[in-house]
C-alpha cells in the first residue's frame, strides 16, 4: 500500500499540453533555477528501438526525455548507484524512475552501494512495463500499445510480475508524481521527505492541496492487484513447491548468470556463484556423477538460483528485470517475488519503503522467528 | 613443496579397535593423493604414542598430520604440541574423532568401520587445503583508566595501583566518593560511612601512582585491549582536553534514581514532606530531620518499590535502606511513629534478617499493601491502601520518604558507544557473561563494575571492584605481551564491496570501514574468530583462517558422499 | 619463592565454580596454583544442575569448558581427594599440609572407557543422585565427571575389608587400575590462601511438618534437579516413585529460613526455574509455589518471574503450611492470613535454605580464621571487602561465605584473586 509519510498534502499541476512535457517543463525550470545541476532519466537510444537511462547535464536535452518508458532495459538502481558509489559528488541530481527501481536504489543505499546525498528521488505512478521480448518484435507499435494502456491504466499487455504489482504507486523517494485520481490535465506532486519539501521550495511549489482522491484511487488499484498477487503467485507455489517441482522450474536453466547481471541487489563484485568456490576439480564431478548416475553441466544451476534467492530476497522488489534477461524465458520474477514475499513477512519487512529501516539481516529482536522455530517442535 | 601426510589411527585400547576395523581403514585411505603413510598405534597420547608420532615425522619427513582418534576437546592440543616438537606448523594437522563420534556411538561394527572411514577421508581432504599460521604477540600498557570516581571506582583505583601501573581516576563532579557521601551510614552495620569512604579518598590524594580528574568527562576511547587512546575533557578548563594511553577501561559510573514524579501517584513533587530516598539521606546527614515548617514529623511513612513496576526489575537494595532509614529516625526522634509500605521484602543474603528483626523490634510497622497512593487531606497527608486482607485503608502521616528503584545514569549510552560495548536489562551495561563474566564485557579489556552493571549494594560493589582488579592484574602484565587469537577473519580486498554487513554483525567491534578504499577491514588483534562476518558476508570477502570454504568445502563432500 | 622472600603458589581450596574461576584467573597471571578437591571430580554443586537462571543456559555446557581448561592448564596442579589438613606461617609464607587418599586408579593410565564398573559385585546409592539411582564401589559419580576417573570407595569394596577380589583390575585394558597406591602427606609452600569450599542444603528432615523422609514423592530441591538432569538418574524424565509423570505439583519456598534466620537469595529464583523444568516436560501439569516474600533481586530476574507467570503458575503467598498424604498424592495444606485452604498435588517440591558444610569448622580452625554466627566463614570487614578474612593471605569467596548465587560467588573468586596478585605488588 502506498501512503506519504510526510505530508498528506501535494499539489495539483497542470498537465498543459500533456502529463509528459509538464513534468520535462518542471525539471527544465529546476535546471534553470540550478535546484538540480542534471538530471538521470530514460530517453529513446537513437535507433528508436529502445530505452537507456541518460545523465542528462545540457538542459536543451531534456526534450527528448521519457519519464515512463516502456520498457525496463536498465533497471534504474543499477544507474544510480554507478553514479554515487564511491561517494556523492557535488552534483544534484534528480533521478526521475519507478517506484520499483526507487525502492531498489534504496536498498543498496543501505548497503553501503549509493550515495544519496545529493541525489533527488522523484517517482511516478507505474502502469507496469511491456515484457522486452514483446518489445523488441515491434517497437513502434508496441510503444503506441504502451501510450494507450498508460492513458486507460490498463495492464493487460504489460509483464506478468507487473500485473501483480501492488507497489506501482509506492512513494520511496523524496519526491511523486501522482497521476492516478487526478482531474482531467492535471496531476499531483506529493513529497515524501524534508529534502522534497526544500526541493519544491526552492522551485516556488506550495503543497496546499489535498491528495485524498490520489490515495483513494492507489489503495483501490493496490488492493485489487494484491489479491492478484496473493492468488497467482499460491497458484504458482503450488506448481514450483517441492524439490522436484523446483527441479523442473529450473531445468532450463543454462547458469548464464544474465538475471544477477540485471538485477540491481546483486552488487557483489564477485558473485559467489562465479568464484571459485563452485568450481571444482574433475575429480569432484566424477565422484558425483558416480554417486548419482549421471551429472549435467553446467552444474550446480538450482543452486545457483536457490542461492541467489537466500542472498538477495530479503531485497528483493519485484521490478523484473531478471525475468526480461533470461533467454529461456523462464519465470524467475515470479519466483524470487513469491519467495521474497514470504521471506520479507517473516521479518515484517516490505524492502526499500524506508531508508531508516534497517536489514532484517543485521538486526535482532529477541521474541522473532519463534513461530518458525516451534513449528518444527 | 611435496606435500607428505601421515596418518595414524589410534586404537584406544579397545575402544576404537573392538568397534572399528582400523586395517580396512588403513587400506581406505593409505593411496589417497598426498598420503606419505598410514598407519595404527595402540594409546597415541600416551608418552610412548606421542614419541611414536614425532619420531614418524621426522623420519618420513612429514609436511601434514592427520590423527583418528578421541575428542579434538580431550587431545587436540597434545597432537599440536608434538607437531610443534617435531618441526611441522602445529596448525597442519587435523584430528578425526573416530571414538565419540563413532566407535563409541555405533553398534554394528561395519557400519563403524564405514564411518570412521569417512571421518578419516574427511579429515585428510581438509588437511591438504591448512595454511601455517603463525602466533603474534603484541606490547601492552598496563595502565589503566577508571571512569567514575565513588566507592566503586576508588576500590578499583586503589586496588591496582602499584609504581609499574598508573591510574587515570576520571571523575565527572568537582570531588570523589559519588552517592555514598550523602549517606551518614550504611546497612546493615550502621557504622558510619566516612569509615569506609574518608579514608580510601585519602589514599587516592596520596597515591603517586593514581592521578585524579575531576569535573572531567570521557570524550574518547579508541584501540582494543592493552591499546587504547583515551582522550578525556575538563568542564572547567581552557585547555581541556587531556589525552592518555591506557591498556584497560573500568566503568565504575554508578547509578541514577528513578524520578518519583513519574508516578504522580505518589505525590512527589506535589506536595510537601514528600521526599526521595536521596534527599532523606541528605537531610539526615545535615543533622536535623524536619518538616517544611521546620518541626519534627511525628509519624513517617516510608514507601517501597517506587517505580519497581516501570523499571520491571527489584532493586535490591531499597528494602535494606528502608530500614535504615527507620533507624536513622528512630534514634534522633524518640517516639516516632514509622510505617513501612511494601509489597514483597526483600533481605537476602546472611546479614540482612537479622537487621530487619532489630530494626521492627523498635516499633516499626511492616505493612504490606498494594494500590498504594499518597493523598491531601486538608493539610495532612494521609497514605491510601489496600492491605493483605484486600480492606481499603488510610494511614495518616507527617512525611512521606519515596524508595525509588536504581537505573542507570544518563551517560551510560555515551559510554557504551565509547567504549563499545553494549547495554542489556533495565539499560545498565551488559555483562560478558551472567554467571561466568559478571564483571567483563565483550570488548576485551573493558570491565564494568558496581551499580553500572545492575543494582546492588556496597559490599557487592567493592567485591566487584577487587573483581576487575583481578582480571587486570591477571591478564595486563607489565612487560608481558598479549598473544592474539590466531584463527582469525581476514576480508579480501579485491572482493569486498564495502556493504558494511559484516561491520554491522560483528559482536566485537573488530571491524572497521576503510572511507578511503571503502571496503571492511579486519583488525586482527581484536578478532575473536567467531566467524559471524564471514558467514554473514554475501560476497564470500570475508574468509576465517583454519575454517576457509575450501577446507571446510573437502571435509564436508567427503562425509556426505 | 620470589625476590621479597615469598612463594608465589597460591593453594585454592574447592574445586567447585568459584575454585575453578579462582585457579583459572590465577594461571593466567602464570602463578601455580594447587586446588584441592575434597571429592573425585570437579565442578562442584554447579554441575548437578540441568540448567541455571535467568536464561535457563545448560549448566554443563557452561561449565564443562573450564573443568576441561582447568584440567589441561599446566600451572593447574589439582589434588583430588585431597584435604588441608594443617597451615602454618603466614602471608607469603604458608606451609599446608595436605592429606591425599588414593584414587587406586592411575589418572594417566585411564582413559575414561567405563569397563570396570560393570563387573563389581558391590551396589550402593549413588550420593550425587540424592540416593536416587545407584553406583558401584568404583565408580564416577555422574555421566560426564571431570576427571572422568572412577576411584574405588574403600568404605564399601569387598577388597578393602579382606575379600580377594579383582574384578574391576580384570576388566581394565591400560592397566589402570593399581590396589597398591597408598594416601598421600603433601606438603605445600604458598604465598596465599584462597577457601571455596561451598554449601550444603538444609536437611528438609528437620522441618517434619513439609513431610520429606516420611510421605513418598515430598523431594528436595537438589533430588529435584537430579530427576530433571538429562545425565541423571531418570535421563531427565520426571516422574514419581510410581513411575508416573506428575499431574501437579508444589514449589514450597523458604524451607529452613526461620530456622536458619536468613534468607537464602536464590531459592525463589530457582523456585521459579523449577517451574520451568516442570512445564518444559510436563506441559499440562498443575504448579502452585507456596512462598512469603517474593525475593527476585536484580536486573534480570524480574523478566524471568513475568514469564513464568505467564505459564500459569499459581502463586500463592501462605503464612502456615504444611504437608499431608492424601489419597496417592498430598495435601499442600495452608492458611494465607485471611483464610485457610489446601491443594491437591502429586509432587511436593522444596526448595530449602543454603547453610554451611559440615566441615567449614573444621576449614575454620585449620586455616585460623573465624566463623560467623551462622557457621560461615567470617569476612573481615562485613562493610567492606567480603572476601579478606582476619588473616592476611587467607582469602574467602562463594557460599562458603554466605549464601548467594553464581554471579556473586563468580565475582568474589576473581576478587580474591585480585587481593592475592595485589598482595606481591
Amino acid at each position: 500500500m502506498s501512503e506519504t509519510s510526510l505530508n498528506s498534502k501535494g499539489v495539483v499541476i497542470s498537465a498543459k499540453p500533456n502529463t509528459k512535457e509538464a513534468i520535462i517543463g518542471i525539471l527544465e525550470k529546476a535546471m534553470d533555477k540550478e535546484v538540480f545541476d542534471a538530471v538521470l532519466i530514460p530517453m529513446s537510444v537513437p535507433a528508436g528501438d529502445s530505452f537507456v537511462y541518460v545523465l542528462i547535464k545540457d538542459k536543451s536535452l531534456l526534450k527528448d526525455a521519457v519519464p515512463l518508458s516502456p520498457v525496463m532495459s536498465v533497471q534504474g538502481a543499477h544507474a544510480v548507484s554507478s553514479v554515487t558509489r564511491l561517494g556523492s559528488g557535488n552534483m544534484k541530481i534528480a533521478a526521475v524512475m519507478r517506484p520499483c527501481e526507487i525502492r531498489a536504489t534504496v536498498e543498496l543505499a543501505k548497503l553501503g552501494q549509493t550515495n544519496l546525498e545529493n541525489i533527488t528521488l522523484i517517482s511516478l505512478d507505474c502502469p507496469g512495463v511491456l515484457p522486452m521480448s514483446d518489445f523488441l518484435s515491434d517497437p513502434k507499435k508496441s510503444m503506441s500499445m504502451f501510450d494507450d494502456a498508460v492513458q486507460k491504466w490498463d495492464d493487460k499487455i504489460m509483464r506478468p510480475v507487473c500485473q501483480i504489482c501492488d507497489k506501482s504507486s509506492m512513494v520511496a523517494g523524496d519526491i511523486h508524481i501522482g497521476t492516478l485520481g487526478a482531474k482531467k490535465d492535471t496531476f499531483f506532486i506529493i513529497s515524501n521527505s524534508q529534502k522534497g519539501n526544500d526541493t519544491l521550495d526552492k522551485l516556488d511549489i506550495t503543497l496546499k492541496d489535498s491528495i485524498d482522491s490520489w490515495q483513494a484511487k492507489v489503495k483501490t488499484i493496490s488492493e485489487e492487484k494484491q489479491k492478484k498477487r496473493k492468488k497467482n503467485l499460491k497458484d504458482l507455489k503450488s506448481d514450483i513447491g517441492g524439490i522436484d517441482n523446483l527441479l523442473d522450474a529450473f531445468s532450463q536453466c543454462i547458469n548464464c548468470h544474465n538475471c544477477m547481471s540485471v538485477c540491481p541487489i546483486c552488487f557483489c563484485r564477485l558473485c559467489y556463484f562465479d568464484s571459485d568456490k563452485v568450481k571444482h576439480s574433475s575429480e569432484e564431478y566424477l565422484n558425483r556423477a558416480e554417486s548419482k548416475g549421471s551429472i549435467r553441466f553446467l552444474p550446480d544451476t538450482t543452486l545457483f538460483q536457490t542461492g541467489r534467492m537466500l542472498h538477495m530476497s530479503l531485497s528483493c522488489v519485484s521490478c523484473g528485470a531478471c525475468e526480461d534477461a533470461c533467454p529461456m524465458s523462464i519465470p524467475v520474477a515470479q519466483i524470487f517475488s513469491m519467495i521474497a514475499d514470504e521471506t520479507q513477512d517473516l521479518f515484517d519487512y516490505v524492502s526499500g519503503r524506508n531508508l531508516e529501516e534497517p536489514l532484517p539481516l543485521v538486526t535482532y529482536k529477541e521474541g522473532e522467528l519463534h513461530e518458525v522455530e516451534d513449528a518444527n517442535d | 613443496m611435496e606435500r607428505k601426510i601421515g596418518v595414524y589411527v589410534c586404537e584406544c585400547g579397545p575402544n576404537i579397535a573392538e568397534k572399528v576395523d582400523i586395517d580396512k581403514v588403513l587400506n581406505a585411505v593409505s593411496s589417497l593423493e598426498g598420503v606419505a603413510v598410514a598407519e595404527k598405534y595402540k594409546l597415541l597420547c600416551s608418552v610412548d604414542g606421542k614419541k611414536f608420532l614425532e619420531d614418524e615425522i621426522k623420519k618420513h619427513g612429514l609436511t601434514h598430520l592427520v590423527v583418528s582418534a578421541c575428542s579434538p576437546k580431550q587431545h587436540e592440543q597434545t597432537f599440536m604440541e608434538v607437531c610443534e616438537n617435531a618441526g611441522i606448523n602445529p596448525y597442519l594437522f587435523q584430528l578425526a574423532n573416530i571414538r565419540e563420534q563413532c566407535a563409541w556411538i555405533t553398534e554394528d561394527k561395519d557400519e563403524a568401520t564405514e564411518k570412521a572411514i569417512r571421518l578419516t577421508k574427511a579429515a585428510i581432504r581438509r588437511v591438504r587445503y591448512h595454511s601455517s599460521l603463525e602466533k603474534k604477540e603484541i606490547e601492552c600498557n598496563p595502565d589503566v583508566l577508571v571512569i567514575g570516581g565513588g566507592v566503586a571506582g576508588i576500590e578499583a583505583s586503589l586496588q591496582l595501583a602499584s609504581s609499574d601501573r598508573k591510574i587515570y581516576l576520571v571523575e565527572k563532579n568537582s570531588s570523589l566518593g559519588g552517592l555514598i557521601t550523602n549517606f551518614e551510614k550504611t546497612f546493615p552495620n550502621m557504622k558510619p560511612t566516612s569509615d569506609i569512604i574518608k579514608q580510601k579518598i585519602q589514599d587516592i590524594a596520596e597515591n603517586e601512582n593514581i592521578k585524579v580528574f575531576t569535573d572531567a568527562e570521557v570524550e574518547e576511547v579508541i584501540g582494543f585491549f592493552g591499546n587504547f587512546e583515551v582522550k578525556i575533557k575538563k568542564k572547567t578548563e581552557e585547555n581541556n582536553v587531556v589525552e592518555f594511553d591506557v591498556g584497560a577501561v573500568v566503568l565504575a559510573t554508578g547509578s541514577a534514581s528513578f524520578d518519583p514524579k513519574k508516578t504522580p501517584g505518589y505525590g512527589y513533587g506535589k506536595f510537601d514532606d514528600v521526599f526521595t530516598a536521596l534527599e532523606f539521606e541528605k537531610m539526615n546527614s545535615s543533622g536535623k530531620i524536619s518538616l517544611k515548617n521546620g518541626k519534627a514529623p511525628k509519624s513517617v511513612a516510608i514507601i517501597h518499590c517506587v517505580g519497581r513496576e516501570e523499571k520491571g526489575y527489584c532493586s535490591e537494595i531499597c528494602c535494606m535502606y528502608s530500614l535504615k532509614f527507620a533507624c536513622y529516625l528512630k534514634d534522633k526522634i524518640p517516639g516516632v511513629k514509622v510505617s513501612h509500605f511494601y509489597s514483597d521484602l526483600c533481605i537476602p543474603g546472611k546479614s540482612c534478617q537479622k537487621f530487619y528483626e532489630k530494626t521492627t523490634e523498635k516499633n516499626v510497622d511492616f505493612i504490606r499493601a498494594t494500590d498504594v497512593e499518597v493523598i491531601k487531606q486538608g493539610d495532612k497527608i494521609n497514605i491510601k491502601y489496600k492491605a493483605e486482607n484486600n480492606s481499603k485503608n488510610s494511614h495518616p502521616v507527617d512525611m512521606v520518604i519515596l524508595s525509588p528503584a536504581i537505573e542507570p545514569t544518563s551517560d551510560t549510552s555515551r559510554l557504551a558507544e565509547i567504549t563499545s560495548i553494549s547495554q542489556s536489562d533495565g539499560g545498565f551495561f551488559a555483562e560478558e557473561h551472567e554467571k561466568l563474566g559478571p564483571v567483563s564485557t565483550s570488548t576485551d579489556g573493558v570491565y564494568i563494575v558496581g551499580c553500572a552493571q545492575g543494582p546492588k549494594n556496597i559490599s557487592e560493589t567493592i567485591v566487584q571492584s577487587e573483581a576487575a582488579a583481578g582480571k587486570i592484574l591477571s591478564s595486563l602484565v607489565p612487560g608481558r605481551k598479549i598473544e592474539p587469537e590466531v584463527k582469525t577473519s581476514q576480508i579480501s580486498e579485491s572482493f569486498c564491496i564495502g556493504c558494511k554487513t559484516c561491520i554491522s554483525v560483528c559482536p566485537y567491534g573488530a571491524i572497521t570501514f576503510d572511507e578511503t578504499k571503502k571496503i571492511s577491514v579486519v583488525n586482527e588483534v581484536i578478532c575473536r574468530g567467531c566467524g559471524s562476518c564471514t558467514a554473514a558476508c554475501p560476497s564470500g570477502a570475508a574468509t576465517l583462517k583454519h575454517f576457509t570454504f575450501n577446507q571446510l568445502y573437502q571435509e564436508i563432500v567427503e562425509a556426505v558422499q | 619463592m620470589n625476590e621479597k622472600g615469598s612463594y608465589s603458589d597460591v593453594l585454592v581450596i574447592g574445586a567447585g565454580i568459584a575454585g575453578i574461576e579462582a585457579s583459572l584467573l590465577l594461571s593466567n597471571s602464570d602463578r601455580k596454583v594447587h586446588l584441592i578437591e575434597k571429592t573425585s571430580y570437579t565442578g562442584g554443586t554447579v554441575i548437578k544442575f540441568e540448567e541455571v537462571f535467568s536464561n535457563m543456559e545448560c549448566s554443563t555446557c557452561m561449565v564443562a569448558p573450564r573443568q576441561q581448561e582447568l584440567l589441561q592448564d599446566k600451572n593447574i596442579n589439582l589434588l583430588t581427594l585431597a584435604e588441608v589438613e594443617d597451615v602454618k606461617g603466614s602471608s607469603g609464607n604458608f606451609t599446608v599440609k595436605v592429606h591425599k587418599k588414593a584414587r587406586y586408579v592411575d589418572m594417566q593410565n585411564c582413559i575414561g572407557c567405563d569397563a570396570c564398573f560393570e563387573p563389581c559385585p558391590v551396589s550402593l546409592k549413588n550420593e550425587f543422585e540424592e540416593g536416587l539411582s545407584e553406583r558401584k564401589a568404583i565408580y564416577v559419580p555422574c555421566a560426564g565427571a571431570l576427571p572422568n576417573v572412577p576411584m574405588i570407595d574403600t568404605e564399601h569394596c569387598i577388597r578393602f575389608k579382606g575379600k580377594d577380589c579383582k574384578a574391576c583390575q580384570e576388566a581394565c585394558m591400560f592397566e589402570a587400575i593399581d590396589f597398591n597406591q597408598k594416601d598421600e602427606q603433601i606438603e605445600l609452600k604458598v604465598g596465599a590462601i584462597i577457601a571455596a569450599t561451598g554449601f550444603d542444603a538444609f536437611d528438609s528432615k528437620k522441618v517434619p511438618k513439609y513431610g520429606y523422609g516420611k510421605i513418598d514423592d515430598v523431594y528436595t530441591a537438589f533430588e529435584f534437579e537430579r530427576l530433571y538432569a538429562s545425565n541423571g538418574p531418570t535421563e531427565g524424565n520426571i516422574t514419581l516413585k510410581d513411575g508416573k509423570a506428575p499431574k501437579s505439583a508444589a514449589i514450597i519456598h523458604c524451607v529452613g529460613r526461620d530456622q536458619k534466620g536468613y534468607c537464602s537469595s536464590v531459592c525463589c529464583m530457582y523456585s521459579l526455574k523449577f517451574n520451568h523444568y516442570l512445564k518444559s516436560k510436563i506441559p499440562e501439569i498443575k504448579i502452585s509455589e507456596f512462598y512469603t516474600d517474593l525475593c527476585i533481586p536484580g536486573k534480570s530476574h524480574q523478566k524471568f518471574y513475568e514469564k513464568m507467570k505467564e505459564t500459569g503458575v499459581n502463586l500463592v503467598r501462605v503464612k502456615e503450611l504444611e504437608v499431608e498424604k492424601q489419597g496417592n498424592g498430598m495435601a499442600v495444606k495452608y492458611n494465607n492470613g485471611n483464610k485457610k485452604d489446601s491443594i491437591q498435588v502429586d509432587m511436593v517440591i522444596l526448595a530449602s535454605s543454603i547453610e554451611p558444610r559440615d566441615d567449614t569448622s573444621k576449614i575454620a580452625k585449620v586455616l585460623g580464621i573465624s566463623l560467623d554466627e551462622y557457621g560461615f566463614l567470617k569476612e573481615e570487614h562485613p562493610d567492606v571487602s567480603s572476601v579478606t578474612t582476619s588473616k592476611p593471605g587467607v582469602f574467602i569467596a562463594g557460599c562458603v561465605q554466605g549464601p548467594k548465587n553464581i554471579q556473586n560467588s563468580v565475582s568474589q573468586a576473581n576478587a580474591a584473586v585480585g587481593k592475592v596478585l595485589s598482595l606481591s605488588k
